[in-house]
């Protein structure tokens, strides 16, 4: 049953991948110009109607298999490295420094984090670029302190004492044995904030905020299509339904990543 | 290690004076954090401006000179500071009109918003999470699983905009003037309720779930104490603590939800006010907003801390 849903998960996920990489072959339209009347349904014409522009809808969800994964993977990457490198450094450079970044983190996540994006936004100007850097940087303060957490609780380990006692220098540990035996639980980690990043992301598109309302992203079709909510309801189905199977196929994939580790009596 | 050295209790007013004053740093922490994410994002907040062709270089110059945008970012920082102690936040670029006025017009709404979303949360936090640990071989332990899974998944864009279809389409059987109201407050807030739902209730199950494992669960049995007597009181005190943290923490989720549903229901509020700041470049409104609403999410960690200490006395000698 768990098997089936992984699988399921990782098809939809190289499906999108695929569609994404090979989209201008399969796109029957340009996705940035009208190609039909307004709001054709799908019977009458193309895979998915057209939508209140007379845009191919399937030609934009298509070249949107490019942005929104796409931009919050660069998001989380973002999060991924800057959280990382907070964290391990506060951890293992302990002392002054600990306190300092320790502080940071907690000041910014006294932010609720999609609302310091939103500010992020506000400074930078909108944009994609802007979204996708004001979400990945919105992330980071709560990554940061997770990877503090748990670098400091392999510090403990009887690993790492020895090679202190073998005279290692702290730098040495951090590279040869902390970041290895790290590196499993950020990858798990790292997964379920592109879930995050990617629900960020398409709110911040949704919101209007990466300016550019013709810009084909799954959160922009959606608040697009939400003028003609009764009209024509799979303009706002078909955007809906691509950010949800993918938020859930993150979050399947995520959690297959973490629980055949955990001993059966937690799970 | 659970030690057994005798601590005295401290007293209750202590404790609480003490978790008020850590709340006021990080409230201080918060609006700091609000004032340099912007400053370090935009480099000169007003060019915005002059790039959205709003306004004309003379005239943003003589904007930065008469707000006292030119002082060094420190001083800046201070003078905003003390301002906010005030309640003064600044004015809008363009209405010139007061920060803390425009925000004062828009939070009655929002609150209201966020309370009802946050008491349905809480609601049905509670209600999944001891139905699904409770009842877990059962249809409704397993429908409560399936919808905490799909509470933590839908994003709140998507679910928001089918309430808003199921109601539009079911107009004709609603009875006359019920229509405003729910998709005034009803609907937005079930939505947002229904989001923040999912992480609560994931919390009391994990809760739950932790206590029945422990020995003195097997003693409140073999006292003969019903099994819904067992689950509601038994096994529900230990895990409230966690679970009343997790539904601070999820207000982060609800009050940056308020400006999705505000958005999808036509709502005026908060959010509203937020989107459009931004995307005018009206940067003191939205660095006036995020600032105040963070300090109701601080305000509501405090809530949560100072409830879990009424909850359970270990914690107040460990705080």
């Amino acid at each position: 049953m768990k098997r089936a849903a992984d699988l399921l998960a990782l098809s939809w996920l190289v499906i999108i991948v695929g569609l994404a990489v090979f989209a201008p072959l399969i796109a029957p339209a340009n996705p940035y110009h009208p190609i039909a009347e307004p709001l054709l349904s799908p019977r009458e014409h193309f895979p998915l109607g057209t939508d209140g522009l007379g845009f191919d809808l399937w030609s934009r969800l298509l070249y949107g298999c490019r942005i929104s994964p796409g931009a919050s993977m660069l998001a989380a990457l973002l999060t991924l490295s800057l959280g990382s490198l907070l964290g391990f450094a506060a951890a293992v450079s302990g002392g002054l420094i600990d306190r300092l970044i320790s502080a940071v983190i907690n000041a910014a996540l006294s932010v609720p984090a999609l609302l310091l994006a939103m500010l992020l936004v506000a400074g930078f100007g909108p944009g994609l670029t802007t979204v996708i850097l004001a979400i990945g940087l919105g992330g980071a303060p709560a990554f940061a302190r997770v990877v503090r957490t748990l670098s400091l609780q392999l510090m403990e380990k009887e690993y790492v004492y020895a090679a202190e006692a073998l005279g290692g220098s702290r730098l040495h540990i951090a590279i040869r044995h902390l970041l290895p035996n790290a590196a499993g639980h950020i990858v798990s980690l790292a997964t379920t904030h592109y879930a995050w990043a990617f629900m960020g992301v398409t709110t911040l598109t949704f919101l209007g905020l990466a300016g550019d309302p013709s810009l084909p992203d799954w959160g922009a079709i959606l608040n697009n299509g939400r003028a003609f909510l009764i009209e024509a309801p799979w303009l706002v189905l078909a955007p809906g339904l691509a950010i949800t199977l993918t938020i859930l196929a993150i979050h399947r994939i995520g959690a297959s990543f973490t629980e055949p580790k955990l001993p059966a009596r937690i799970r | 290690m659970v030690s057994f050295t005798h601590r005295p209790e401290t007293s209750a007013l202590r404790t609480v004076v003490r978790r008020l004053l850590e709340g006021l740093i990080t409230a201080w922490a918060a609006v700091s954090v609000t004032f340099f994410a912007l400053r370090l994002a935009a480099g000169d907040p007003l060019s915005g401006l002059l790039s959205r062709g709003l306004a004309t270089r003379a005239q943003i110059e003589a904007l930065r000179l008469s707000l006292g945008y030119d002082a060094p970012l420190h001083l800046q920082y201070l003078r905003y500071l003390a301002g906010f102690i005030r309640g003064d936040l600044g004015v809008s670029l363009y209405t010139r009109r007061s920060v803390s006025q425009e925000i004062l017009s828009q939070l009655p709404a929002t609150l209201e918003l966020a309370l009802a979303g946050l008491l349905i949360a809480v609601v049905l936090g509670f209600v999944l999470g001891i139905l699904s640990a409770w009842k877990e071989h059962h249809c409704a332990g397993k429908l409560s699983i399936l919808l905490t899974g799909l509470a933590t998944a839908l994003p709140v864009t998507f679910t928001g905009i089918l309430a808003l279809y199921v109601l539009r389409s079911g107009y004709s059987y609603l009875p006359e003037g019920s229509v405003r109201p729910i998709q005034h407050l009803v609907l937005p807030a079930l939505v947002l309720g229904f989001a923040t739902a999912g992480g609560i209730a994931r919390v009391v199950q994990a809760g739950l779930r932790d206590s029945m494992r422990k020995p003195y669960m097997l003693a409140v049995q073999a006292r003969g104490i019903q099994s819904g007597l067992r689950y509601l009181w038994h096994a529900l005190k230990p895990s409230l603590p966690p679970a009343i943290s997790m539904c601070a923490l999820q207000a982060a989720f609800l009050l940056s939800g308020t400006v999705i549903t505000e958005t999808i229901f036509a709502r005026p509020g908060l959010g509203r006010l937020l989107i459009d700041s931004i995307l005018d470049g009206d940067f003191p409104i939205a660095q006036g907003i995020v600032a105040v609403v963070a300090i109701f999410y601080t305000l509501s960690h405090i809530i949560a801390d100072l409830l879990s200490f009424a909850i359970d006395p270990r914690l107040r000698r460990r705080a």
